[in-house]
């Protein structure tokens, strides 16, 4: 009997994953342990390893294509045995879907991410959110829809995850799913062409009724890009994966949050000491270099737990305000922007923190982050300086509702008790969600946080 | 004070009162003035006539061919007054609906020609008394004028009776001979008329085949259909004059060779085509392209605001064309943005048998720089067209090769003229070959032809290969 073989769910907000490539061509024998296939979700880059015994009889998909979780993307089995021609439908929305998505986990799990990666199972805020602009789904994950919009979806194959939903607090309705059939509606003639050619119809506006894509259309949307590469000799890159994770999220936060840009110059030349001080400290201890960042971040953390409505996640229409303190580090890995969380940052001591941030900063440029150090974070800090950069307009990761942008620490001329001194000052810039906090509020956590840096020792305390 | 309106359209044939009635329902005032009758050419002159004779014609046809059926009909005999008293009727009926829609509608119908100045102002003669001038003020018009038969200036020409076909279907007598001049669809249709009742015909063609602009397997079929019904073609035959000659008339013609004939007759039809109707519009100065007034593709004349639909600017002068310019003209005033795409146009003939076609023919595909891909379906296999007793025909698919865009679809037979909207609905809506292999057709139907020929171009046909 020949087995399915799944796209796998990895968290919580995985809805497809890209498939990078295949490790086995159809016909070639498979051990169980093996590597089949790679992918790339949201967050990481991941090789699923076969459960099942046998040959591969049928691979659905090539390289680069989107694949919704839970999908059968091939199946293993005994040489010769009689496969679908077609991928059959994902069950992964209908009624039993918590139960198949469970079952996808267990046959097949990734070589490298613990089985226990399980919808819902971290129990961050972030995780039951993130995802906002698509259906909301449940405390289990199972999108909101009309048991019409299910048959429909079922139907017609449509995720219902990638539907927006029109109904109350984002249900999905027949209609939706209709609606969302109809915006790719092209004629025949007119996907094959699309087909054939490579074009995405839902990127091509259509001319007929309800703007159906007509063959006219897609020629016109085929002879513009022609002539954009004519023009110049572009080289393209198509946003995916990791790159398009990035591009969603920038535009989910700047297109929803009201962002308000605050800066002030602190002066560091206490924290240039402290660090001096603790850094032998803390390589012996570690093996680590002590950096400002882990300082920034403890001294964040401290102020944090005095302002928890800077701490706060903004979600549903509600301001939460977190009690642990996690702190999200961008890091800049290729061709991407990944924020891993820093647990528990008021409750570390700057030795451990230094040891953890370095540890989620490497991870994250190999690509090693599990799904749970990647969520949960409450506040983020973005430090860019190592750049000629002073202060910026750092875009919020939502649904937190505050970040912290950091800048060179460049020696300037300065007025210290009425004297012009040379002093190393540095530009923080903070933006606020305007929607969860005021001006006022966002301003005294600044002006704290540059107070506690200017006299670094409170960090003892 | 002068009575102004959004839209005035000049002429009330089917381009002319179809825009008519859109743009009233669009909320648009119109006026629709027109020195004919209601439905112009079309329905008085034309299409209506010539399905209504034509229609005689199948009768007696059947008739004679009873006996194959195993009926026996002793003796029957035919009127043409009958016949003529006949067509009046359903020109007046179909006549007396327009009207009513024009009422119905709220288009002020304005009886006379309508002379158009730049302005958009239109001066009315009534009866062709100056006296009766009225003038209205539009914001727009529309010049639906229609076209008048051609008649070349040929030697002799004006010495001679002859018929036109807006003369021919108020005939008195059956001639006994008639010469057609022009092998097109008006002389095809008038020739299949005549042979019905008994009239020997002859028809003389300058181009090299009957129906020029179709596809060369229709014409050459009708060709081989309608010389076994009896009925003479010269192609290839340039008529060099007309005498009279006694009670007689001789058609000269030259052969391709250079060498002359002359046909006696009686009587002789002048079917070479069309040529617009300029009347009202001599000097409103809009450009030209050939004898046609030229338009954009939004029917727009050199003039802002005053468009033009219909046989005035040429293209395939037919009915259902003119109506469908008219209706962009239309929506175009109406302020759509976009013109839609091209409209595919079927073209229908309506002789025995039949022949109807869409879109373009595989010359012309090839030309186009399409890989061309053809399967030719005979009807003579088809359980219905047996059954009937009607197996003269064909349909032929015309498509490309990548993709299987249906580029053109002609079909030759009984009733095909009713079937090709069939075949335009794929284009229309862009289904590709393998659409219409995978429709159900229903059986028995002479329809089911077409999906055997989609089939078989896609080497899967069931009864044809």
């Amino acid at each position: 009997m020949a087995k399915e073989v799944f796209m796998p769910k990895l968290s919580s907000t995985m809805e497809v994953g890209t498939l990078l490539q295949w490790f086995k061509a159809e016909g070639d024998p498979v051990e169980v342990g093996e590597p089949l296939f790679e992918i790339m979700t949201d967050k990481i880059n991941i090789e699923v390893e076969s459960y099942e015994e046998g040959v591969l009889l049928k691979r659905y998909y090539d390289v680069d294509e989107e694949i919704p979780v839970n999908a059968v993307i091939g199946y293993v089995g005994e040489e010769n045995e009689e496969v679908p021609e077609e991928p059959p439908a994902a069950d992964g929305e209908a009624d039993d879907g918590a139960i198949s998505q469970a079952e996808g986990g267990r046959k097949y799990t990734p070589s490298d991410v613990p089985t226990a990666v399980a919808p819902g199972t971290d129990g961050t805020p972030a995780a039951a959110v993130s995802g906002a602009e698509k259906a909301p789904a449940d405390a289990d994950g199972k999108v909101r829809a009309t048991p019409a919009a299910r048959r429909v979806a079922r139907e017609q194959n449509v995720e219902l995850g990638s539907v927006k939903g029109s109904g109350p607090k984002g249900r999905v309705h027949e209609q939706d799913v209709k609606d969302a059939l109809d915006s790719t509606k092209a004629t025949p003639l007119a996907g094959k062409i699309a087909g054939d050619q490579d074009v995405d119809l839902s990127q091509v506006e259509g001319s007929g009724p309800h703007g159906k894509v007509r063959k006219a259309d897609v020629m016109q949307h085929t002879a513009a890009s022609a002539q954009v590469q004519l023009s110049e000799d572009t080289e393209r890159i198509k946003l995916k994966g990791l790159r398009k994770a990035v591009a969603d999220k920038m535009v989910q936060s700047t297109s929803t949050i009201p962002h308000v840009t605050l800066t002030s110059e602190v002066d560091m030349t206490h924290v240039i000491d402290v660090r001096k001080s603790l850094l032998p400290i803390i390589e012996k201890q570690t093996g680590y270099r002590l950096s400002y960042t882990e300082i920034l971040m403890k001294a964040t953390s401290q102020v944090l737990e005095a302002h928890p409505r800077v701490n706060a996640s903004l979600i549903d229409h509600e301001i939460v305000l977190n009690k642990s303190v996690n702190i999200g580090l961008a890091v800049d890995v290729e061709d991407g922007l990944i924020v891993p969380s820093v647990k528990e940052v008021n409750h570390k001591g700057l030795a451990e923190l230094t040891e953890v941030s370095k540890t989620v900063g490497k991870k994250a440029r190999d690509n090693q982050l599990t799904p749970a150090e990647m969520t949960g974070s409450t506040f983020s800090i973005s430090n860019l300086g190592m750049y000629a950069v002073d202060g910026f307009t750092p875009i919020i990761n939502p649904p937190e509702t505050a970040i912290l942008g950091v800048g060179r620490i460049v020696e300037k001329p300065v007025v210290v008790d009425g004297e012009v001194e040379v002093r190393p000052m540095m530009v923080l810039s903070l933006s606020f969600d305007h929607r969860a906090i005021d001006g006022a509020p966002a301003a005294a956590f600044l002006t704290d946080l540059k107070e506690r840096l200017e006299n670094p020792y409170g960090l003892l305390i | 004070m002068m009575k102004t309106y959004n839209l005035a359209i000049i002429g009330a044939g089917p381009g002319g009162y179809v825009a008519a009635i859109r743009a009233a329902k669009e909320g648009l005032s119109v006026a629709l003035v027109t020195g004919g009758d209601l439905g112009g050419t079309c329905l008085n002159r034309g299409c209506i006539p010539s399905k209504t004779m034509l229609k005689h014609a199948e009768v007696i046809e059947h008739i004679k061919d009873a006996k194959t059926y195993g009926i026996t009909v002793n003796d029957f005999s035919f009127s043409i007054k009958d016949m003529v008293d006949r067509k009046h009727k359903v020109v007046n009926t179909l006549k007396n609906g327009i009207k009513s829609l024009m009422k119905q509608n709220k288009v002020d119908v304005y009886q006379g020609y309508g002379h158009i100045a730049e302005d958009k102002t239109v001066t009315i003669e009534n009866g062709g008394s100056l006296d009766g001038l009225e003038t209205i003020q539009a914001d727009n018009v529309i010049l639906a004028n229609g076209s008048k038969p051609f008649v070349p200036e040929l030697p002799g020409i004006e010495d001679v009776d002859y018929y036109t076909s807006d003369t021919i279907f108020n005939i008195d007598d059956v001639p006994e001979h008639l010469v057609i001049m022009g092998g097109g669809v008006i002389g095809l249709e008038i020739a299949c008329i005549f042979n019905s009742l008994n009239t020997k015909v002859e028809i003389v063609e300058m181009a090299d085949r009957i129906l020029p602009g179709e596809d060369p397997d229709a014409s050459d079929f009708l060709r081989r259909e309608l010389g076994k019904k009896g009925i003479g073609i010269h192609t290839n035959a340039k008529i060099t004059g007309i005498r009279k000659d006694d009670q007689q008339k001789a058609v000269e013609f030259e052969a391709g060779d250079g060498s002359k004939s002359m046909i006696e007759t009686d009587s002789v039809l002048v079917a070479v085509g069309r040529t617009p109707n300029l009347t009202g519009i001599e000097n409103l100065g809009v450009h030209f392209d050939g004898r046609f007034v030229k338009v954009d593709q939004r029917f727009e004349t050199s003039i802002a605001g005053i468009y033009a639909v219909g046989d005035l600017i040429g293209g395939y002068q037919l009915a259902h064309a003119a109506s469908d310019e008219g209706i962009r003209a239309v929506n175009h005033i109406l302020g759509e943005a976009n013109p839609q795409a091209e409209s595919i146009i079927p073209r229908c003939v309506y002789t025995f048998p039949e022949i109807a076609s869409v879109g373009i023919t595989e010359v012309q595909a090839k030309e186009k720089g399409y890989n061309v891909k053809t399967k030719k379906v005979d009807i003579a296999a088809n359980g219905k067209a047996i059954a009937a007793g009607e197996t003269s025909g064909f349909m032929k698919l015309i498509a490309d090769d990548k993709y299987g865009e249906v580029l053109g679809v002609v079909m030759v037979g009984s009733h095909v003229t009713e079937m090709i909207s069939q075949a335009t609905s794929y284009m229309h809506l862009e289904g590709t070959v393998d659409e219409i292999d995978s429709m159900v057709f229903p059986h028995p139907t002479v329809s089911e032809s077409l999906g055997e020929a989609g089939s078989a171009w896609l080497e899967k046909g069931i009864h044809y290969s």
